[in-house]
């Protein structure tokens, strides 16, 4: 016991100089990009609605600062000691979803998505992201220590299915935020892709979802949708945006007008003139097209590439972790990001219909920047275990 | 243990090439976006970057300045005067209580509405319009913040009333409302030009953007045949008459015989063309509708229609002697009236001219005879010559609004009918196409295209573009027109129209007087058609005196307007050498 106990000592001293300091640095480039882009995207709207044209950058400034305590704190702090927050976790993750019911809640630009207690302010759908990931990791790897391969049987996929799913159903009863759900759920479907050593349910359960969208582009396209639901309205926005542009796909449209105007080379950092009201909230889910028309199609491959580059890095990092646990907490970072990236860009160019997805470490947003950094801080620490 | 650890194992082994594959297919999407924000950026990119062009500026116009009219001898008679409108943009005003008292006491309007004005959040407020260029340099030079002026082009007419209802005048747009400046519309008017500039989603102009400008073009200029001293003169008589005659309406044509220019045409009363909109003393108290503005505006020498009475008996003599019905030598007997069918149609003169020859007939303005020639003729050829002599058809004018002829169905006209014709009553022309006709038979070529536009000159490309006018075939030979010279001098000499003689000069001509309809009024219309020099005819003068009081023989009030006329002009224009 001692002799492993000193083994693993020497290992992680070694193991020190292993962190992964490219993908530390591509993030760091990441969040400075996105400050300045925040920057950009919004002095002209906060000059004109809050007299201070620095207000959005000054407020992402602060849980940025706040983030990168947090990503030095999860550097240090020993991953494994998470594995004991397994169903804290998710019962916290659910409380605070709760607690936006009472009037801790807090309303801002007509969603009721915030928790304030007065010092801090936060969204809890962004705590649940990561709640999720580190019950994830713990149960799996819990369920495997018992044997005989749990995971596989219903009961195991319920142990490790129905928390995820009851937490993205409280996000999207409680706080109506839909795209937070479908990451919640997206990471926790990657994570038991990635658990259970089968294919065939997940190439069914790829089909099943196939044929759903297949079926719902089909009635959007066919059907009028003056009066059906608004999420269908949204379908047949995507599908004809030009037919929409005053209302459903006025957003989407302007973000094409953005990115179309970019060209190859783009206007210029600052030069954007969709920022100038045209395109609202220029720096939150839409910020991508901006980047587009500023910095042209090489300053968004640029941005695309630095994503590919962290995903990659994650994966290389899950595949090197010395446990299981280390590996599946570094999974659901990764499928979080990506989730995000790929769904943001495919929003922002018009590839699928508007769901309200931010671009991670650029898009304006304290509380999932802070949870993003955090998080960054975990896969850091597991690199610096890896074999 | 060792069967967990290698199942363990064996399920980690999966995870990692599971890993991999949802990294490979994340990192595959990220790139087929990468293709898909690439054609956005690439192929789409014109597409896209129109669209947002569009949507990112605002077009201003610049007004193009209006080509000038000018006539004949040069004088400027349509001009532009520059004037400023002034607004402000309610964003960039920085001192409103400054930018209010300065606009109200400048600009003459009252503090409240300049208040309502500035304080309305719009993103441009049109204060007042048509300030003078002196006042709005002024408040240019003041250099307030928010405050715009912006220099407009305004339609000025140096001389006021003069040729009125010829020239027309523009509306709001600068555009034409009637006469000549609509239809020389496309001449005159310029290309605007346009300033873009980039504003954001409210319509708020950037500063340091930059602006594209298109500059205007300012139109051609319009000379015209006027000639500003004739019209004058001719306007100056029109006037005297109407106001001693107290006539409805005092008409005045002076044309080119040869090819139709109209040197001066008048139509009392006539309007400001500065002020159109504002009605004269004849239409005061009237309520300012559009159809009084109409009526006030109409020109009654092309617009309006009238039974021409015994100028027309040019035409039936002209009629006569070309088809040989009548010859200058015929001897006729006027007893005072002429029964046709079942009519009795009286001469003016109750006691009857007696006997008399053709050229006397003319003369003395004789009723039966005409009815006689006209009778010879026969409705057929009648009408044939009517035809031929374009009296169906509108003269082609350069004026808008042209009237067409009012005339009897061919299978209408029986032997009454071609009586009443054949001395100028039962239809209706123009007097503009009176002239063009009579102009025909005696310049003995054929009937002109009257006009005003000689050329549309472009000082700012260099272009000019002379307009041509048609005229129409022979309307007789050669010999009906001497002849018809001879009798129209003879009119002058020792005829009824002797009134119209000018000392020194061959004048021909003709006189009218033909009741109004209804008959019976004591309503008549008095003209006199005159021409000189008689052997070659070179300008042609009408005058129609509408419903004079008192004496109302165009003989003796028509006649005298154009003899004073071609008094005073012909000695000018011989002078000028208009030929």
């Amino acid at each position: 016991m001692a002799k492993t106990m000193s083994k693993k000592q020497v290992q992680i001293r070694h193991s020190r100089h292993n962190m992964d300091y490219i993908l530390l640095t591509v993030v760091l480039f990441l969040i400075a990009f996105g400050l300045l882009m925040i920057y950009s995207t919004s002095s002209y709207e906060a000059g004109e609605k809050m007299g201070d044209s620095a207000f959005y950058l000054k407020n992402q400034l602060k849980s940025t600062i706040l983030g990168f305590f947090a990503l030095a704190f999860m550097i240090k702090f020993p991953y494994k000691y998470l594995q004991k927050f397994d169903l804290i976790a998710v019962v916290v993750s659910a409380i605070l979803l709760l607690l936006v019911l009472t009037p801790l809640g807090v309303t801002r630009n007509g969603a009721r998505r915030w928790l304030d207690f007065k010092i801090i302010s936060f969204q809890p759908a962004e705590v649940a992201k990561i709640g999720v990931i580190i019950y994830l990791a713990s149960i799996i790897q819990k369920l495997e220590g018992l044997g005989k391969n749990i995971i596989r049987t219903p009961k195991g996929v319920a142990i490790v299915m129905v928390p995820p799913t009851i937490i993205a159903g409280l996000i999207y009863i409680i706080t109506r935020n839909m795209s937070s759900a479908i990451i919640v759920m997206g990471i926790a479907v990657a994570m038991l892709f990635v658990a259970v050593p089968d294919y065939k349910w997940f190439f069914a359960l790829a089909a099943a979802a196939g044929a759903v969208v297949f079926a719902v582009v089909m009635y959007a396209s066919n059907a009028d949708t003056t009066g059906s639901g608004f999420r269908l309205a949204r379908v047949s926005a995507w599908l004809n945006p030009e037919a929409y542009s005053t209302d459903k796909a006025f957003q989407t449209l302007q973000a094409l007008y953005a990115i179309g105007s970019g060209g190859i080379w783009g206007k210029g950092l600052g030069q954007s003139m969709q920022k100038l009201g045209f395109l609202p909230e220029a720096q939150n889910d839409m910020i991508f097209s901006i980047i587009c028309e500023e910095l042209g199609f090489f300053g968004a491959m640029a941005i695309i590439l630095l994503f590919v580059i962290l995903i990659w890095s994650c994966m290389v990092i899950a595949n090197k972790a010395v446990d299981r646990f280390g590996s599946l907490l570094v999974v659901g970072v990764m499928s979080h990001y990506a989730i995000q990236v790929i769904l943001n860009i495919a929003v922002v160019t018009n590839t699928i219909p508007n769901t309200g997805i931010t671009l991670p470490f650029i898009s304006y947003g304290g509380t999932a920047t802070l949870f993003l950094l955090t998080e960054i801080g975990i896969v850091l620490n597991v690199s610096k275990s890896c074999k | 243990m060792t069967v967990i650890n290698s199942t363990a194992r064996r399920n980690m082994t999966v995870q990692k090439r599971k890993t991999f594959i949802i990294c490979v297919l994340s990192v595959a999407a990220l790139l087929a976006l990468g293709v898909r924000v690439g054609y956005l950026m690439i192929f789409r990119s014109e597409y896209y970057s129109e669209q947002a062009q569009e949507l990112h500026e605002r077009e201003r116009d610049i007004k193009a300045a209006r080509g000038r009219i000018i006539d004949a001898t040069g004088t400027v008679l349509a001009d532009n005067k520059t004037v400023c409108t002034v607004s402000v943009i309610h964003s960039q005003v920085k001192e409103p209580e400054k930018v209010i008292e300065v606009l109200s006491n400048k600009l003459g309007l009252s503090e409240e509405y300049v208040r309502k004005q500035v304080e309305k959040r719009s993103s441009r407020e049109r204060i007042k319009s048509n300030v003078s260029k002196e006042m709005g340099d002024q408040i240019r030079d003041l250099d307030l913040a928010g405050v715009k002026v912006d220099e407009d082009y305004k339609r000025y007419y140096p001389y006021g009333e003069l040729a009125s209802k010829v020239l027309g005048f523009t509306g709001g747009d600068n555009q034409g409302i009637i006469g000549l400046e609509v239809s020389y519309e496309k001449y005159l008017t310029g290309t605007k030009g346009k300033i873009l500039t980039l504003t954001d989603a409210k319509g708020i102009e950037l500063d340091g953007m930059g602006e594209r400008r298109r500059e205007p073009v300012a139109g051609s200029d319009l000379y015209v045949s006027i000639d500003v001293n004739i019209q004058k003169y001719a306007t100056q008589l029109a006037k005297q008459a109407y106001e001693t005659k107290q006539a409805r309406g005092v008409s005045i044509i002076v044309m080119n015989v040869k090819n139709g220019e109209i040197l001066a045409m008048t139509d009392v009363p006539e309007f400001d063309l500065n002020e159109p909109f504002v009605l004269t003393q004849e239409f005061a108290g009237q309520p300012e509708t559009q159809d009084t503005f109409n009526q006030m505006w109409r020109n009654g020498c092309i617009n309006d229609t009238y039974e021409p009475g015994s100028t027309f008996k040019i035409i039936t003599a002209a009629a006569g002697l070309e088809s040989g019905a009548v010859t200058l030598n015929d001897n006729f007997s006027c007893p005072g009236f002429i029964i046709v069918d079942d009519r009795k149609i009286r001469c003016h003169k109750v006691a009857g001219h007696g006997a008399e020859d053709f050229v006397h007939a003319v003369m003395n303005s004789c009723n039966p005879v005409f009815i006689t020639v006209g009778l010879r003729i026969g409705v057929d050829r009648y009408y044939e010559y009517f035809t031929k002599f374009g009296l169906r058809q509108k003269t082609g004018i350069d004026l808008p609004g042209e009237a067409g002829t009012i005339m009897h169905q061919p299978d209408k006209i029986g032997d009454v009918e071609l009586a009443t014709i054949s001395f100028g009553q039962s239809f209706q022309i123009t007097p503009i196409r009176l002239m063009a006709t009579v102009a025909g038979i005696i310049n003995g070529k054929g009937a002109v295209t009257p006009h005003f536009g000689v050329k549309a000159v472009n000082e700012e490309n260099g272009t000019i573009e002379e307009f041509v006018y048609p005229l129409s075939d022979p309307l007789v030979s050669e010999d009906t027109t001497q002849k018809m010279r001879y009798v129209l001098e003879q009119v002058v000499e020792n005829g009824g129209g002797k009134n119209g003689y000018v000392e020194g000069f061959r004048v021909g001509g003709k006189t009218a007087t033909s009741q109004t309809l209804p008959r019976g009024t004591g309503r008549y219309i008095a003209s006199f058609l005159g021409f000189a020099p008689a052997d070659d005819p070179q300008v042609m003068a009408l005058a129609i005196i509408d419903t004079p009081q008192g004496t109302y023989y165009g003989g003796q009030i028509a006649a005298p307007i154009v003899r004073q006329l071609f008094e005073n002009i012909l000695p000018y224009l011989k002078e000028k050498h208009y030929q």
